[in-house]
């Protein structure tokens, strides 16, 4: 008997992997690499049936895009960073399952203010001071394109 | 989960302080991949920079070959512009050192071996001169002017067989004057038999003429020969007559001595002392 949820399963899993080697081949455009980072983040990883799945896609983003970095004289960072987001963006899509486009918007809008909050807070906990960047702008404006992607492409899949 | 997140924060609490270990660790475990990573770049690098046919080989030589040929014909024709400023440069180094109101000048025509030949300067009575003006050169006293025309000036260089020039001895201190002899050669009169002089010794000129102040190298003497009751005294110029570009006229009647430039300021003791 085949299991009808394996087919997203397949295709989220694939397409974490091309978000992360995304992430690998955008790092001289820091921006757009954040961006990934964001959807694989917020977007791909809380989709997933399992919580520690979602986390350790997370989590490798975050090692993958400061491996490509190669700024922070301690890595671990930005992993962490990501697993708390995934998991507040997963505890989030259980709680409260998006129906509509635009309130999905605006919660992934919020969520990406606290994962930027969070990733600086533990990138200077774990390497010290460092720049902010531009990667949290270009998350905020491309909501619409990565948000919408997630959501409608590939809803999560313990949303029924 | 827990040990996911609790590794993490390990990991990055471990790196606040000596870790160095674990970077060890990581650096040692992240070898491989890194040696893979370098061997896949070569082999695309050398992939992209291999030659796959003999006529790409050709076309590439051929530009190759057009464009050194551009470099080399661009080099050539920025040359003289290039020896100018480096004439310009060494102009500007003597300036400094003399403290006289001096003009610069182009040669731009010297004609200085053919008979009654001289050089011409780009300089005339416009810019305020007149003849019996010294011209000197970074390497040494070139001539005086001649004739100065509106926009041009003719100048007689020191090697001019009608050229006298009042000059000196660097050792012996005697005084003499410098006639020209020819291309690059000039001999000095009226150096008298008791003077010792050797060859190799330089010769400045004397200030006595009242073209040149004191002081200023005209050349090394060459050979020397009792004649008569006089030493004669062959001189070699310093200056490069042939390929002299820039000159710099000095004042007409300058003093004859001439002051060097003061030196850096000095900060009094009691100054340096309050620092």
């Amino acid at each position: 008997m085949s299991n009808p949820s394996g087919a997203p399963r397949v295709r989220r899993f694939l397409l974490a992997l091309l978000c992360l080697g995304g992430i690998h081949y955008a790092a001289p455009w820091p921006g757009p690499q954040a961006a990934l980072n964001t959807f694989l983040v917020l977007g791909l990883a809380p989709g997933f049936t399992s919580p520690l799945a979602g986390m350790a896609w997370a989590a490798a983003g975050g090692w993958v895009l400061e491996g490509t970095l190669r700024l922070y004289p301690h890595l671990g960072g930005t992993a962490f960073a990501n697993m708390l987001a995934c998991l507040l963006a997963f505890s989030l899509v259980l709680r409260w399952p998006p129906h509509s486009l635009k309130p999905y918007w605006g919660r992934q809008a919020a969520l990406v203010l606290i994962h930027t909050l969070l990733i600086h807070a533990s990138v200077s906990f774990a390497a010290g001071p460092h720049a902010w960047g531009t990667g949290w702008l270009w998350s905020l404006v491309l909501i619409p394109a990565w948000a919408t992607l997630a959501l409608r492409l590939h809803p999560p899949l313990h949303r029924k | 989960m827990a040990v996911l997140l609790l590794g993490h924060l390990l990991w990055m609490a471990l790196g606040r302080g000596g870790s160095s270990r674990w970077q060890h660790l990581a650096n040692l475990l992240a070898t491989p991949p890194r040696a893979a990573s370098a061997r896949w770049e070569g082999w695309k690098a050398s992939r992209r920079e291999r030659v796959t046919s003999l006529r790409d080989a050709t076309t590439e030589l051929l530009q190759l070959r057009a464009q050194v040929t551009g470099l080399l014909t661009a080099r050539e024709a920025e040359a003289p512009r290039v020896a100018e400023a480096d004439e310009a440069i060494r102009l500007l180094g003597l300036k400094r050192l003399m403290p006289l109101a001096f003009r610069a000048a182009r040669v731009i025509v010297n004609v200085r071996k053919a008979p009654f030949g001289g050089m011409i300067l780009d300089q005339g009575a416009d810019a305020g001169l007149v003849p019996d003006q010294g011209v000197i050169a970074p390497e040494g006293v070139v001539g005086r002017l001649w004739d100065v025309g509106a926009t041009q000036a003719s100048l007689l260089p020191l090697d001019a067989y009608n050229a006298s020039t009042g000059v000196m001895l660097a050792r012996s201190r005697a005084t003499g004057v410098l006639q020209g002899l020819g291309p690059g050669k000039a001999a000095i009169r009226y150096i008298g038999n008791q003077e010792v002089v050797q060859v190799g010794e330089p010769v400045f000129t004397s200030g006595l003429d009242r073209v040149f102040p004191r002081g200023l190298l005209v050349g090394y003497v060459s050979a020397v020969a009792p004649h008569d009751v006089e030493l004669h005294v062959e001189v070699v110029l310093a200056a490069p007559l042939d390929r002299v570009g820039l000159v710099l006229i000095l004042p007409a009647h300058p003093q004859m001595e001439i002051q060097p430039p003061a030196g850096p300021p000095v900060d009094a003791p009691g100054k340096q002392a309050g620092k």
